[in-house]
Formats: structure tokens, sequence, C-alpha cells
């Protein structure tokens, strides 16, 4: 569903992204972990069309359609989500409003009638329970004044709400605690299955205890240097990034 | 300034003439303040864009078009109730084109010790009504250089009926008090001078709307509100102005704060296409809040132009100030904020924010934060930036689905809208949401 060739990308002057390969299938669980500055917020932010990176080279199809060329809320209406590493306070903005809004720009993308109010308000109601979410929090503003797991929570309900069919999680795991991750992976497992992938991107592996991924990439240095199954994870964690740093000093 | 020039000051042309009939319409007692108020006034007239606190708000409608008192109006409870927060319910005092309307007007079954309603029928309060009339929009004995006081002489010069609030000690009314001044005019337009007094005996409690707006034509509307509030009295003084585009509205706001009472200042200015607000607020107890929200949307060639000034005069006390303006088209703002903080005022904690967004190049915003401070163990900030939308905000709404034009609008909304939540009279924050949508959407 998700393919990306040979991509590259650039802050400013900055090469960050410096030939990313990765095929994503239907309902594949794919992890991306890398030490600090290997490029993979980067990655998720080139993904979502955010515009202070540049591609610089490569391609990405998203089911067989150039998701390069599209603007971010054709992305998101395409199916794209991407849950935030720092989501961000909108005052002024209720969480309802908020959410009501993109579900029905996205349907009026595919030539759909706004939801029903009562639909709208059934589905608030069920995915708010998955994700244990206060519903006072939903009349109050986009996330502002929440706690960090508030708002990772609030990302996976915003997730839930618009049922992706592709979704990237960007460093979810960051500023949680034990209880609020929980309830976050149980939120992201709730989503998988089906034709449904997900690409999470962590720099520990203690979110994919919760989230057991199917393939684990390594990005160092703007490249990918190593893939494997759900064991890579547990590899590094148990003896850090060095070791791979080692074998591509060996093969190079 | 003159003489040829004073004589031809239309707002003040006929004054000789109007003065009986002024004296007809109130309370009788006011001789000796209008005739100080029109002597003062005389010696300065209209002011032009050469004096400081009028520097980017130009007057030409009050000399170059035409208007005129535009008495006996007649409107029926369905045209007011047409109007912006015109069916609120409420308390409701109107007046139309400056003239008490009683048939508009429910005031019944207020609690003990409550009057609301309109001078010319509060003879049992016209003690009360001399006693602070008057005496609270001034700056004698203030610090510093001073708001403009032309209009509010100007107002009280034309003193005639008006509305009074007044309570008792301890009286809460808990029903919203609803103050209407509705323009309804023909191609003259409809000059006015609504006057209201505001009085908060000790620990009592009001929600008051005070709104502005037009049925028909256009107007030249002049008010002065004073508002005094005794020791742990609380207000919540909302403030809609919403009068047509070709109307010209100048308005002063005084207050007077006795010790551990909160004042709080909504104030939201869509309409106009001259609109200036001036809130004066004296700080004259320890331990108050004053609070001063303000929404601001200019559009076409819409001038609107706000000036806040509080002095802090005593020790122990807060005061947030939050005005934020957007402005299209080539729509122009004004803010100019001041802060005193007086010698013995030690520990006052005073905050000033001026945020403008400017939606197209032809926009402009003029901002002046002006604080002045004479005591030395206190906490004043102030912030003014004048920009267009978070990027951050605006990818965020994208990435959810939601379209350019449709996350600017939303943003555009929502930055205005964090004025409005402060309203906490359900009704009028939802009608206003509304308001402000449809203004932006225009």
């Amino acid at each position: 569903m998700l393919t990306i060739t040979d991509l590259s990308a650039r802050v400013e002057e900055k090469e960050i992204l410096k030939g990313i390969n990765l095929t994503i299938n239907p309902g594949e669980v794919h992890a991306i972990m890398g030490p600090n500055g290997s490029g993979k917020s980067t990655l998720a932010s080139v993904l979502a069309g955010r515009s202070d990176y540049e591609v610089t080279g490569g391609s990405v199809e998203l089911f067989e359609q150039d998701l390069l060329e599209l603007e971010p809320d054709e992305r998101a209406a395409e199916g794209l989500f991407l849950a935030f590493q720092y989501p961000v306070e909108i005052p002024g903005v209720t969480n309802t409003y908020f959410l009501r809004s993109a579900i029905n720009a996205i349907r009026k993308y595919h030539g759909q009638e706004d939801m029903p109010p009562k639909e709208f308000m059934a589905l608030v109601k069920e995915k708010a329970a998955l994700m244990e979410l206060d519903p006072a929090m939903l009349s109050r503003s986009v996330n502002e004044g929440f706690s960090g797991g508030e708002k990772k929570r609030n990302e996976i309900f915003q997730m839930a709400m618009l049922d992706p069919k592709f979704c990237v999680l960007d460093e979810t795991d960051s500023g949680l605690d034990i209880d609020a991750l929980k309830i976050v992976a149980n939120g992201v497992n709730a989503l998988r299955g089906g034709d449904r992938g997900i690409l999470v991107i962590t720099h520990y592996q203690r979110l994919l205890d919760y989230i057991v991924p199917d393939f684990v990439h390594v990005l160092m240095d703007g490249r990918i240097v190593k893939s494997g199954g759900k064991e890579l994870a547990l590899e590094l964690e148990e003896k850090g990034y060095d070791f791979i740093k080692e074998e591509v000093a060996a093969r190079a | 300034m003159t003489a040829t020039s004073l004589s031809s000051d239309p707002l003040v042309a006929a004054y000789d003439e109007l003065l009986p009939v002024l004296t007809v319409d109130g309370l009788p007692g006011f001789e000796e303040l209008r005739a100080a108020a029109i002597r003062r006034y005389r010696e300065s007239g209209i002011p032009t864009t050469r004096d400081e606190e009028f520097k980017y708000t130009p007057l030409h409608a009050l000399t170059e078009t035409k208007y005129r008192f535009g008495y006996g109006a007649n409107l029926t409870r369905e045209d007011v109730s047409g109007l912006l927060l015109g069916d609120v319910d409420a308390i409701t005092v109107v007046f139309v084109n400056g003239q008490f309307a009683p048939d508009l007007s429910s005031t019944d079954s207020l609690p003990n010790g409550a009057y609301i309603g309109s001078f010319s029928e509060a003879t049992e309060f016209e003690d009360d009504i001399k006693a602070h009339l008057g005496s609270i929009a001034h700056f004698d004995g203030r610090l510093g250089s001073t708001n403009d006081l032309r209009f509010v002489d100007l107002n009280t010069a034309y003193l005639g009926d008006g509305t009074l609030v007044f309570l008792e000690k301890n009286v809460a009314v808990e029903r919203t008090i609803h103050i209407v001044h509705v323009v309804s005019a023909s191609e003259v337009a409809a000059l006015s001078f609504p006057r209201i007094l505001i009085v908060l005996g000790e620990n009592a409690e009001a929600k008051v709307i005070e709104s502005y707006v037009t049925f028909a034509g256009n107007g030249v509307t002049i008010p002065v509100t004073e508002v005094r509030l005794a020791a742990s009295a609380r207000l919540e003084h909302n403030r809609l102005q919403n009068e047509s585009l070709a109307s010209t509205h100048i308005a002063n706001i005084f207050v007077d704060q006795a010790t551990t009472s909160v004042y709080t200042s909504n104030n939201i200015n869509f309409g106009a296409s001259v609109s200036r607000c001036d809130i004066n607020a004296y700080v004259g107890g320890e331990h108050c809040e004053t609070w001063l929200n303000s929404a601001n949307v200019a559009a076409g060639s819409q001038i609107i132009d706000n000036h806040t000034r509080i002095d802090h005069a005593q020790p122990n006390c807060q005061s947030f100030e939050v005005y934020k303006s957007i402005l299209k088209d080539n729509g122009v703002g004004v803010f100019n904020g001041k802060i005193f903080v007086y010698e013995d005022a030690q520990k006052t904690d005073a905050k000033q924010t001026n945020q403008a967004i400017l939606l197209s190049p032809t926009a402009t915003m003029n901002t002046k934060p002006q604080l002045e401070i004479f005591a030395d163990d206190v906490k004043c900030t102030h912030g003014a930036t004048i920009g267009q939308l978070r990027e951050d905000a605006l990818f965020y709404l994208r990435a959810r689905g939601i379209p350019l034009a449709e996350a600017q609008g939303l943003l555009v909304y929502a930055f205005a809208a964090e004025v409005l939540e402060k309203i906490t009279i359900d009704e009028v924050r939802g009608k206003l949401e509304a308001a402000l949508f449809e203004k932006l959407a225009s």
C-alpha cells in the first residue's frame, strides 16, 4: 500500500533523508527505530507533507498514487494519518468542532454528504470510551491545557474517529507514563487488522512491547541500515544502537 | 480652533435650542453638570488626527455628513428581537435613537434592592443618580497623560434620559441585564448620546450586556458608561458594538473599583465605519481584579480603535488585559493601552496583551502599549504581536483533512472566539460566535 523509493529530503541546507526504501503491505505493522537525529521524525513529516521539508529525490506511493504531489489535507483525505510527536494546541476551537470539520472535509473530498450529527455524536462517544477520554475534554479547545498523556491519547482518539487506511505514529510514546502508554497502545491495537497499515516511529523499544510490529527497521543517518522481525527491537534494546553502527562500519 | 469653526461644529450647532428639550426628558437638577460640560467641550471641539489620542482615527464623518436627533422612531418588539442579541432572555432596557422605549423594555420582577431601568422612571433613586453620575467619568487627580474627555463632555452636555443599574448591598441579580441601544434612521443618520450608570453595592453581583445595534440607516452614537463597584462587588460587563457599516460610534467607559471588587469587561466590536471605545478603570482599593477582554473585526474600510487605561492606585491588585483584532481588506485597527502603577501600588500584577491578525496586505494595525510604573515591587508585562496565522496550527488542521482555506478560516475564527469564551452567558456567547463566523465569511 505504501512504497517509499530512494527518498531523500532536506531541511534548509541540511540533507536528512539520504535514500529511504521501504514497502509496507496492507495489514502490516512496521516499526522504524533509530537514534536521535537519524531522520525518523523527518520521515514522518515528509509523509504528512509538512512544508519545512524539501524532498530532493525519490518517490512515495500510497495506493499507487504519487503522495508527494498531494497537499497535506489531500493526503489525509486519501487515508493517511500522522499522530504528531508534539500535538498542537488550538485555543478557540473545540475538539468536537475540530473533529466534525475534519470528518466532513474528508467526506466532501470523496463527494459524500456531511455525517449526520447523531451518527457523529455516537461515534465520538464510542471512540472516547475506547481511549478512556473524559467527555468534558471534547468541549475543550483542541489540546489546550492537556497533559502530555492527554495530548497523545487525543491523537489516537482522532485516529480512531477518522478511520484512516494508513497511520504514522511519530514518537507516540514520548512523554507517556506506563498507564498512558497502555491506553494509547490499546487504542492502536484496536485499530490493527484488516488492510490498515501502521508505521510506528520510536526511539525506544518500550512501545513495541505493547504494539508488536511485524517488521522492524533501523534508521541511521538518513538510511535504513537494517531490517528484521520484532526480535530486532529486543536486540536493540539489549545492545543499544552501537552494535549496528559497528555492523554498518564493517560493511563499508 | 477659531470661533468660526466652532459655530460650525454640527455636534453643538443647535445646542442652545435643544437644551430645554433635554431638561424635560431626564431628571431635573443636572443644569450645572451640563453647563460645565458644554463649556469644556466648546473650548476644544472635535478632535483631529493631530490630537495624539486620535492620531489614527479621522472623524471626518462628524463634520462632512448629515445627522440629527432621531426622536420618535417607532419600533415593535419583533423589530428588536430580530437584531443581534435582540431576543436574549434578559431584564431588558431598550433605547431607540437615544430615547427610552418603555414598550420594548422588560424590567418587571426585579429582586428587592435592585433598580434596573431608565433615569426618567427612577424617581426614588434621584439622589443616588446625583451622587454618582459624572463623579466616575473624570481624570481628576490621576497620574500622567490622560485619555481624551471631549466626547465624555459632549455626552454630559446632552444629558437627558439614561439607564440606571443600581444594586444594593449583597444583591445578586442572576438574570442577565441587557441594555439595548438601537438606531433606526432613514437617509439622515441618527445622533444619540446614550448614558449608562451602573452602581453595585458592597458584595453585589450582576452580568450586564450593553449592546449597540442598527435597525435601519446609520447612527452617530456617543455613549458614556459609568460603573462603580463597592467593596467585593462583581460585574461582568459585556459590550457589543454591531452598528451599521456607515455609522460612527465613540464610546467611553469609566470604572471605579473599591477593595476586592472584580470587574470583567468583554468588549466586542464588529460594526460602524469608525468605532472608538475607551475603557478607563480606576482601581482604588486593594485586592481587586480587573479583566479587560476584547475582540474586534474590521473589514472593508472600517477603523476600530480601542484605548484602555488602568490606574493601579492601591497595592495587591491584578489586571489582565487581552485585546485582539482581525483586520481584513483595508481595515484599520488601533490599540493604545495605558497602565499606571502608582507609588503606593506595590505588588501590582498587570498583564497586557494585544494581538492582531492581518488578512490582507492593505490592512493596518497601530498598537501602542504605554506603561508608567512608579512603584518598585510590581509585575507588569505587555506584549503586542501583529502577524499571520500560526503555521504549526495550520499544518495540524490540514493533516486532519481540512483544506487550507477552511483551516485558515477556522484559525481566524478561533483567534477571536477565544475572547468570546470569556462571556459566561451561554446564549449571548453562542449568538456572538455565530455573528463572528458570519462577519468573517462575508
